[in-house]
């Protein structure tokens, strides 16, 4: 195989690629599904809530603040400034401690609570800053309050935002789309328009064009992935892992894709393919809205072993050393994938060679 | 007796290059594919996104005596919604599932307001699902504290303000402005922009194939083909944002406002074209030229849709003027006058886009 010739093929079909709608898709549609799903189940647009603390003196407040679980605390130079950010909606809240404050408030002396909220900041951000304040007041007076406080998590202590859950649908889609139907529908098109076989008769070989083929959609459901994997937030802590596991997701689908357009006599077999047979790629996904849902049952498919550690590292903040059992599972589908990739190689030559 | 050949007038001349446009972007399958796409696509997304603002933390209770405290302590606050249940079964429940909204559960104890009384030590439980976030335990945890001290009879060590020091700006708190009223600005100018990439890639095609050169052989002038361009391009961009606008219904609150800006916006992503579509060479380089522009005009937009002052910078991206106009516009009921300056800003802007764009596409043009 001549990689020169490979790499040609693969330039021709990047440089080309953008003119057809199902490129254009490709990209687009994680990116659309992503700003959907965070619209409706997400928090994209509901970011923490933010207060802001002016220090006059030298109250133990601040530092309370800044331990505050989900809670953006700044600290801005003087009062005014802060007035002007509380009604600009650059804070949420924001709270003046006046010289003196803490003794004030052991002394019982009832100083003035300067706590203003913003007019365009939510009402349960005004609640919980609210209460997260007086609280710290309530430290400072230093009269314990006559109760326990037991927090208690019901139900799957593991489960997650619904919007964290829908990642591994929006990781398929991206992977998918870009990864098997870019190829696959770019392969259809050249038997269509016969430049498959002015390929094949030029010195380029059948498994030079589909290596190609896969090149281009390994580049671009890894580009995809790693948008999508951006703009979900959800790059958790080992980053390479995601990447190595993307790749290699993005390679069982390429060759899947391959496999499917060599095989498709026209893009309406490929949709009607899709449609029917998708759906044994794609269920594991419901497994993940769903989690009480039997879960050795996603394991039947292969794209669990990819989807798994995405989830894992992404959202769970697994790292490379909690995940490669099923990585190493995935880059195997990705092996025995090959021959039958070869296979179908070697029949899309003989179907060439008939026709011309 | 000589037989004479009527004229062409200036005006007709431009309108035959703009046929000759509207033609070209018509055969040109791929543009016209986005641009429908991304018609349906906008109108689409904009009524799936959610119309109100779930600013009410909902929260069960079980105990007696209590529910009834909780409920008149935050009536009028729009931050609390409190349900009663019978028990703490039934409250469990409620919150794993997530019924009538309730996202936390605070379970008191049958005695809870006579300990609280006594000052007799006694545990609450704060019954939560684990995708409740970190802040919202901290807080439910201060307000059962703080429950207890107002049953115990301590009042706070501290004055609080009045209301109306409290709130600074106007207060909209249960008027909040939802997700899909931030997309307005977002939606319409997208489609501008797109528009930009569309005109753009004409702009490079007739360049390239040199077919200008044979357009100004004709009667027609260099400035008849340039006036030719800036037309076309703005109604290209014009017509798709106002349908857009239409499906969106975005239009009704002051629509003659509402189509000025949107005709300034046309106009002003039409001169970026000039520019981008002068540089291409081909679609990959008409597309990075596009994105160039796209990417930074963008911003603003986006922008809109965190809470907060746009930085400094944000606010010189000439799109800036635009976005505002149209937020203020749909969101905030803005008329002329407060208009006016964004207006004047969007103005500026195109002028200064527009003398760049067309000197560099005359040169191109003259130089061919």
């Amino acid at each position: 195989m001549n990689l020169t010739r490979t790499w040609r093929i693969m330039h021709k079909d990047l440089r080309m690629g953008p003119r057809s709608p199902i490129f254009l898709y490709a990209i687009l549609l994680p990116v659309v599904l992503t700003f959907i799903i965070n619209g409706v189940f997400g928090s994209l647009f509901e970011p923490t809530p933010r207060l802001g603390i002016v220090d006059e003196g030298a109250s133990s407040i601040v530092a309370q603040a800044q331990q505050l679980e989900g809670i953006h605390v700044t600290e801005p130079s003087d009062a005014a400034t802060l007035r002007k950010m509380v009604e600009a909606n650059d804070l949420d809240a924001g709270l003046v401690l006046q010289s003196g404050f803490d003794e004030a408030v052991r002394n019982g002396e009832m100083p003035l609570l300067q706590f203003f909220v913003g007019g365009e900041s939510l009402a349960s951000n005004r609640i919980i800053l609210s209460v997260a304040t007086i609280d710290m007041v309530r430290q400072i007076a230093g009269d314990p309050a006559p109760v326990e406080v037991d927090i208690v998590t019901i139900g799957d202590p593991d489960q997650l935002p619904m919007a964290s859950r829908l990642l591994p649908m929006l990781m398929i889609y991206a992977v998918f789309i870009a990864g098997a139907f870019v190829p696959a529908s770019s392969l259809i098109e050249e038997k269509q328009r016969g430049t498959i076989s002015a390929l094949l008769v030029s010195p380029a070989t059948v498994y030079e064009v589909l290596a190609a083929k896969i090149g281009v959609g390994v580049i671009l459901a890894t580009l995809t992935g790693v948008i999508t994997l951006a703009i979900n937030d959800a790059f958790g802590g080992d980053a390479l892992a995601l990447i190595i596991i993307l790749v290699t997701a993005s390679l069982m689908m390429a060759e899947v894709g391959v496999m499917l357009g060599t095989w498709a006599k026209d893009l309406n077999a490929l949709f009607a393919t899709v449609k029917a047979g998708a759906i044994l790629l794609f269920y594991p996904v419901i497994f993940y809205i769903w989690p009480s849902l039997p879960q050795w049952i996603p394991k039947l498919s292969p794209t669990y072993y990819f989807l798994q550690p995405i989830f894992d590292l992404g959202v769970r903040d697994a790292t490379l050393s909690d995940v490669w059992g099923e990585m190493a599972i995935s880059l195997g589908f990705v092996v025995v994938l090959a021959p039958l990739v070869l296979i179908m190689a070697r029949r899309l030559q003989r179907k060439v060679a008939i026709s011309t | 007796m000589t037989a004479t050949t009527p004229r062409a007038s200036r005006a007709g001349i431009v309108a035959a290059i703009i046929r000759k446009d509207f033609t070209a972007f018509t055969r040109d399958w791929f543009f016209v594919v986005i641009s429908i796409i991304g018609l349906v696509f906008f109108a689409l997304i904009f009524w799936l996104l959610p119309n109100t603002v779930d600013e009410t933390i909902t929260i069960g209770v079980t105990g007696p005596g209590i529910g009834e405290f909780l409920e008149q302590s935050t009536t009028g606050s729009d931050g609390i919604a409190v349900k009663l249940y019978s028990s703490e079964d039934a409250l469990t429940t409620a919150v794993e599932k997530g019924d009538d909204g309730v996202a936390v559960g605070l379970a008191f104890p049958p005695d809870f307001v006579e300990s609280m009384a006594a000052r007799q030590p006694t545990t609450v439980s704060v019954l939560v699902t684990a995708e409740v976030p970190g802040e919202l335990r901290d807080a439910m945890d201060s307000l059962v504290r703080e429950i207890a001290y107002a049953l115990a009879g301590d009042t706070l060590p501290v004055t609080e303000l009045s209301q109306n020091e409290y709130v600074l700006g106007t207060d909209r708190s249960g008027d909040q402005v939802s997700l899909r009223e931030k997309m307005r600005p977002l939606m319409a100018f997208v489609v501008l922009v797109i528009e930009m990439m569309t005109l753009a890639a004409l702009i490079a095609a007739e360049i390239q194939q040199r077919t200008v050169t044979a357009i100004v052989t004709t009667p027609a002038r260099v400035s008849d083909f340039l006036t030719a361009k800036v037309i076309a391009g703005t109604l290209l961009a014009f017509v798709q944002a106002v349908i857009l606008l239409i499906a969106i219904r975005s239009l009704g609150a002051n629509a003659p406002l509402m189509v000025t800006i949107v005709l300034l916006g046309a106009l002003m992503v039409t001169a970026f074209a000039l520019i981008a579509g002068s540089y291409g060479r081909d679609f990959i380089s008409v597309v990075f030229w596009s994105m160039l522009f796209l990417i930074p005009l963008m911003i603003p937009a986006f922008a809109v849709l965190f809470p907060g002052t746009a930085s400094s910078w944000v606010k010189a991206i000439p799109s800036y003027g635009l976005i505002n106009a149209i937020v203020g516009t749909t969101s905030y009921g803005d008329g002329w006058a407060e208009a006016l300056p964004n207006l004047a800003m969007v103005a500026a802007w195109t002028v200064v886009a527009y003398v760049i764009g067309l000197s560099i596409l005359k040169r191109k043009v003259e130089a061919l």
